[in-house]
C-alpha cells in the first residue's frame, strides 16, 4: 500500500481485468481530429478488436485502417508502409497520420520511430503513437496521441498568459467550456486537440494547461518540462464540486478570485431528486475507462457509499486532489476482477459502474449497472454536464425500479445454456 | 502487408473462444496483452449472456517480458480457485505465439493437473476463427468420446452449433421441432450447451447431423470412423431440401434400426410439421406460384457469404423463387471447392472468392443486383447504393440477434428467407403503378443526410459527448464515380425515374454520356441513353 497525502491508501494488484487496449482511443480520437487519419500497424486481432468491441460497424470510409501483418511479414525485418500511405493519402487525403503501435510489432521489435520519420512528408506527417496492449490501457494512448501532437503546437511567447485545455471533447462541450473560461476572465489559448490538425494550440511558460479528462499525465508532464508550461493542479470539472474547484482553481492560476458556492449549490439543487435517489446507496466501480477517480469523487459528494473504487492507473501527483477528496473510500490500482467478483457478492452494491465486457452478467447475478464507456460518450463536463452525469448513475436504478419483479428461475431459461 | 478496413472471419482466439464459450465447465484463459479479451464482450454484448462467459486473461504486460516473468501459472490457479472448471483451454495470442513461449511448460508449472488443461496451441498468423473452431470442437470429442451402447430408441446428435451462430437458438428449434415430429430424440447438442460429459456420450446416438460445413463436419467425420457413425451434412435450407433432408434422417435412422431389430420410421404427414400441426408445413411453395411473385422473376440477386448460407440461399432463390442468380461468393477460402461443386449450374461464370469487402461492394456497385443476399459488409455497401440487402450470415450486427424466431432451416426457415426476400425486394403490384405514374406521394428524402449516426459507436446508447460528427459526411458522396454535371431540365426528367431505381439511371446515364464524349447531361443525352439503354 502507498500513502499519499490525505492519507488515502491505494490498494495495488495484479491487474486482471476486463479491459480494451489503447487501440481503442482510434474510436473517439478519429472522429476529433476530422482531418487525420489513424494506421494502426498490427494484427488480424486488432481489426477484429476495432470491428467488434467498439461496436464501430461505420464503414462510411473509416478515417483509421490496420496495415495487417500476415505470416509472411513476421520474418521481415522492417515493415514497408509506403503502397499503404499512397493508398490512404490517395483515398482520404489526410493532414496527419498517426501510426499506432500494437503488441505484435512491439514484440517484433519494429523501430516505430524511425519508421514514423522515415514516411513523413513536410505535407503529411506521420506521427508515432505508441499504443499496445503491452503497456497501455483503454483510454490511455489518447495521452499518446496528444503526446504526438506537441511538437505541432507553436510555441507560445513568454507573457501571453492563456489557458489551454487538455482533453478531447466534442465541440459543443468545447465551446461551453470556452464561454465558460472567458466570463470568468479567463483568456483561452485553446484546446489540445483541436479539431484540425493545423489549428492546434500554442503553448509556451505563461500558459496554464487545465486537465479535463483524467488519463493524460504523460503529455501534462511533458508540455510542463519542455515548454514551462503550467499544470492546474485542481479536481477534474465532474460534478457541481470538481467543476467549482476547477473553475476556482483555474481562474486563481490567473489572479481572479470567484467564489462559485452559490453557483454550486444552485446545481446540486438543480440534481437534487437524483441526488436523494443516490444517497446511501452503495457503489462499486470496477476499472475500465480510468474516469473512475473523479466519477467515485462525485458519487462520494452526492452522498452514495462507494464501496470500491478502482482504475487501471493512478498516479499519485496527477489524481492527488481527487484522492484526496476520495479519503475514507477504498481505492486500487490494477485491481484482480476475479477478487472483485467475490467482493461484489458479499457487498451486494446497489449500482456497478462496469465494462462493457462485464456489464450484462452482473445484471444476470442479481446487480444494477452502468456502462462505464457512457461517461465517455455523454457530455459530462462542468457546468451544463452536470444534469447528465447525475442522470447516467441514476436511470439505471429508476428504470429497475419500473420493471416488475423478475423470476430468474423463469426468464433466464436457456438464454446461456453454458451457465446452466 | 495490406490495408484493412473490415473483415470477414475473426480471429483463431474468436473460434476458440465461440467453443469454450458454448460449452459447460469449460474455461479458456488467453495468453495474451491487456485488451485481446475484448472478445469477452462479443458474448456479454450480442448473446448478452447472464453469467460471466469462462474466459480469464492471463495478462502480459511489456514490464513482465523483459523480466521474464509469466504470470500464466498464477492465472490457471486463480481460475482452478474460483471456478473450479473441469477443463481449461490454453491459447495463446499474436504476441506470445510470436515469442514461441512453451505453454506446456508453462501450464505444467501451475500445479493444476495435467488432465484439466489442454494447450491448443496453434499459429493465429495463418488460422482464422472458423478453422480454429472446427478444430477444438474435433480435439475436444476425440478426447472424451467414449465407446458405448446405442441408445434404445432412435436419436441423433445435432453438431457445430455454436455460441455466436447465425440464428442459431432459432434454426435448434426449428430443427427440434422437426425431429420430434418424426419420432427421433436428441441425444446431444454440441458444443452449445454441452457439458464434457455431454461429448462422452456422443457415441451412444445412431446419426450425427452436422449441417454447418465451417463447424462441425470435421467432428462429424472422425465419428464416423470412430464409431461407425453415420451422418448427414446436408444443411436443410429451403422446402426441398428440407424434404430431402427428412427423408435422408428416416433412411439413416432406419438403417441403424434394421441392425437393431427395432420398427422402422416413417414420414409422417406433412401438415404435422406445421406450427399448429394441422397446415400446409411452409407457404413457400404457394407463394412462389402467386401472380405475386411472377415479378420477382427477373429479379437479379447476389449472394456472398459463408459457405454453408451462400450454397443454401443461391438454390433457394434459383430453385424455390425462380430468380435468376448473376454472380456469389464466398470469403472462405478453405471451403470454396465445396461451394463450386454445390453450385455447378448455378452461377453464370466463376464462383468469386475473396476476404476483401471493398472487391464484393465493387462487383455490386457495377452490377447493381436487384437483392443482394450477404453479411453485414455487403449490407452497409448496398445501403449506400441503395440496393436491396438482407444478411444471410455472419459477420453480423447487433440487428441479427433478435428475440424472436427467425430460423433459417426447415420448412419455417423457408418461410423466413421467403418473408425476407419479399421485404427486401421492391414491391409488386406497387412497383408497376410507380413505374407507370411515376412516385407522386411515394418520394422518399433522398438520403444525403442520414449517415447511420445509430450504427456508429452503436455499443452505446446516449452517444451525445463524442457523438461522430465527421461520420456522416463520408457516405453522402456514395456511388458518384465521375464529376458529370447535369442540366436542369435532366435533372429534373431524372427526379420523374421512380426513386428506387433512380441511383441507378443516373450512374447509368453517366456511363452512357462519358462513353460518348458527352461532358454533361443534357435532356437531349438522358433521352439518348433512355433509348439505347432500353428505358
Amino acid at each position: 500500500m502507498m500513502q499519499v497525502p490525505g492519507d488515502v491508501q491505494i490498494i495495488k494488484e495484479d491487474n486482471v481485468t476486463h479491459s480494451f487496449c489503447g487501440l481503442a482511443c482510434v474510436g473517439w480520437m478519429y472522429q476529433k481530429i476530422k482531418d487525420s487519419f489513424f494506421l494502426i500497424l498490427g494484427t488480424h486481432t486488432c481489426a477484429h478488436f476495432l470491428q467488434n468491441a467498439l461496436g464501430m460497424m461505420i464503414f462510411a470510409k473509416p478515417r483509421f485502417g490496420i496495415a495487417l501483418i500476415e505470416e509472411g511479414d513476421l520474418s521481415k525485418s522492417e515493415p514497408t508502409l509506403e503502397e499503404i500511405l499512397r493508398e490512404i493519402k490517395a483515398d482520404h487525403h489526410p493532414s496527419v497520420i498517426f501510426l499506432l503501435s500494437s503488441c505484435t510489432p512491439e514484440v517484433m521489435k519494429v523501430d516505430f520511430k524511425g519508421l514514423a520519420h522515415h514516411l513523413s512528408t513536410p505535407d503529411v506527417p506521420v506521427l508515432f503513437v505508441p499504443a499496445s496492449g503491452l503497456v497501455y490501457n483503454f483510454t490511455q494512448a489518447e495521452d499518446s496521441v496528444l503526446h504526438a501532437l506537441v511538437p505541432f503546437c507553436p510555441e507560445a511567447p513568454a507573457g501571453e498568459k492563456k489557458v489551454v485545455f487538455l482533453g478531447s471533447v466534442n465541440d459543443a462541450t468545447a465551446d461551453d467550456l470556452r464561454a465558460e473560461a472567458e466570463e470568468l476572465g479567463i483568456a483561452v489559448g485553446g484546446f489540445l486537440p483541436e479539431s484540425r490538425f493545423d489549428r492546434m494550440p500554442a503553448i509556451g511558460p505563461d500558459t496554464v494547461l487545465a486537465p479535463i479528462q483524467p488519463y493524460l499525465s504523460r503529455v501534462a508532464v511533458k508540455l510542463a518540462r519542455e515548454r514551462g508550461a503550467r499544470v492546474l493542479n485542481s479536481l477534474f470539472p465532474f460534478g457541481p464540486d470538481g467543476t467549482r474547484a476547477f473553475w476556482e482553481d483555474l481562474a486563481r492560476e490567473f489572479g481572479i478570485t470567484v467564489d462559485l458556492r452559490d453557483r454550486e449549490k444552485a446545481a446540486w439543487e438543480k440534481i437534487r431528486k437524483q441526488t436523494d435517489m443516490l444517497k446511501g446507496k452503495k457503489v462499486f466501480l470496477t476499472a475500465d475507462t480510468m474516469l473512475e477517480l473523479p466519477l467515485g469523487r462525485f458519487l462520494k459528494n452526492a452522498g452514495a457509499d462507494v464501496v470500491e473504487c478502482s482504475s487501471a492507473y493512478i498516479n499519485k501527483k496527477f489524481h492527488s486532489r481527487e484522492l484526496e477528496a476520495l479519503e475514507g473510500v477504498r481505492v486500487v490500482e490494477q485491481p484482480n476482477f476475479h477478487r472483485q467478483l467475490v467482493d461484489v457478492k458479499r457487498i451486494k452494491p446497489d449500482l456497478i459502474v462496469t465494462s462493457l465486457m462485464t456489464a450484462n452478467p452482473f445484471v444476470g447475478h442479481g446487480f444494477v449497472v452502468k456502462w462505464s464507456m457512457e461517461f465517455m460518450l455523454t457530455s459530462i463536463h462542468s457546468w451544463s454536464g452536470v444534469f447528465p452525469l447525475a442522470n447516467l448513475f441514476v436511470s439505471p436504478l429508476q428504470r429497475r425500479s419500473l420493471l416488475p419483479a423478475f423470476d430468474e428461475e423463469v426468464w433466464l431459461e436457456g438464454v446461456m445454456p453454458s451457465a446452466e | 502487408m495490406r490495408l484493412a478496413f473490415w473483415l470477414y472471419e475473426g480471429t483463431a482466439l474468436h473460434g476458440i473462444s465461440r467453443v469454450t464459450n458454448s460449452m459447460k465447465g469449460v474455461h479458456t484463459v488467453y495468453h495474451a496483452p491487456q485488451g485481446d479479451d475484448y472478445i469477452t464482450a462479443t458474448y456479454t454484448m450480442l448473446e448478452r449472456t447472464p453469467a460471466f462467459p469462462g474466459l480469464s486473461i492471463s495478462v502480459v504486460r511489456g514490464r513482465d517480458l523483459a523480466q521474464g516473468v509469466s504470470r500464466l501459472p498464477s492465472t490457471l490457479q486463480q481460475v482452478e480457485h474460483h471456478y473450479h472448471p473441469e477443463l481449461t483451454v490454453i491459447a495463446p495470442s499474436c504476441s506470445t505465439a510470436l515469442l514461441q513461449e512453451d505453454l506446456h511448460q508453462l501450464a505444467a508449472h501451475s500445479g493444476v493437473p495435467q488432465e484439466k488443461l489442454l494447450v491448443y496451441a496453434l499459429n493465429p498468423f495463418r488460422v482464422s476463427e472458423n478453422e480454429s473452431a472446427d478444430g477444438l470442437f474435433t480435439e475436444l470429442v476425440k478426447r472424451y468420446a467414449a465407446p458405448q451402447e446405442k441408445t434404445a430408441a432412435p436419436s441423433v446428435n445435432l453438431l457445430g452449433f455454436t455460441s455466436l451462430g447465425f440464428h442459431l437458438r432459432a434454426n435448434l428449434t426449428s430443427l427440434r421441432r422437426m425431429l420430434q415430429t418424426l419420432g427421433v430424440t436428441v441425444n446431444v447438442v454440441a458444443p452449445w450447451g454441452a457439458g464434457i460429459d455431454d461429448l462422452g456420450k456422443l457415441p451412444a446416438a445412431w446419426l450425427n447431423i452436422a449441417p454447418y460445413r465451417e463447424i462441425g463436419t470435421t467432428a462429424a467425420g472422425y465419428l464416423a470412423d470412430k464409431f461407425s457413425m453415420p451422418a448427414i451434412y446436408e444443411a436443410p435450407i429451403g422446402v426441398e431440401p428440407t424434404l430431402a433432408w427428412l427423408r435422408s434422417v428416416i433412411d439413416q435412422i432406419n438403417r441403424v434400426g434394421a441392425e437393431r431389430g427395432v420398427p422402422p420410421i416413417t414420414m409422417p404427414k406433412l401438415h404435422n410439421f406445421s406450427l399448429d400441426g394441422i397446415n400446409a408445413p411452409s407457404g413457400v411453395p404457394w407463394f412462389a406460384r402467386t401472380a405475386d411473385m411472377e415479378s420477382f422473376s427477373n429479379k437479379r440477386a447476389f449472394v456472398f457469404g459463408d459457405a454453408t448460407h451462400t450454397v443454401g440461399i443461391v438454390k433457394f432463390l434459383k430453385d424455390e423463387l425462380g430468380m435468376k442468380i448473376i454472380g456469389a461468393g464466398t470469403y472462405l477460402e478453405q471451403h470454396a471447392d465445396w461451394v463450386r461443386k454445390e453450385l455447378e449450374g448455378y452461377l453464370p461464370g466463376e464462383l468469386m472468392v475473396t476476404d476483401k469487402f471493398q472487391d464484393v461492394s465493387k462487383v455490386i456497385d457495377e452490377e447493381m443486383p436487384d437483392l443482394v443476399c450477404g453479411t453485414q459488409m455487403e449490407r452497409h455497401a448496398c445501403r449506400k447504393l441503395d440496393v436491396p440487402c438482407m444478411v444471410i450470415c455472419p459477420p453480423t450486427h447487433i440487428e441479427n440477434h433478435l428475440l424472436g424466431y427467425y430460423p433459417f432451416f426447415g420448412f419455417d426457415g423457408s418461410d423466413v428467407i421467403a418473408d425476407r426476400v419479399y421485404l427486401s425486394c421492391k414491391l409488386g403490384l406497387e412497383k408497376h403503378l410507380i413505374d407507370f405514374f411515376g412516385d407522386a406521394g411515394l418520394e422518399y428524402e433522398e438520403s444525403t443526410s442520414s449517415g447511420e449516426p445509430h450504427e456508429a459507436l452503436s455499443a452505446v446508447t446516449t452517444g451525445n459527448g463524442h457523438a461522430p460528427h465527421g461520420v456522416t459526411s463520408e457516405s453522402e458522396q456514395g456511388s458518384g464515380e465521375g464529376d458529370m454535371i447535369w442540366t436542369d431540365d435532366a435533372e429534373t426528367m431524372l427526379k420523374k425515374v421512380p426513386f428506387f431505381v433512380r441511383k441507378k439511371v443516373r450512374k447509368n446515364t453517366e456511363t452512357f454520356a462519358r462513353e460518348n464524349g458527352a461532358t454533361q447531361v443534357s435532356v437531349e443525352v438522358f433521352r439518348q441513353a433512355k433509348e439505347s439503354l432500353g428505358g
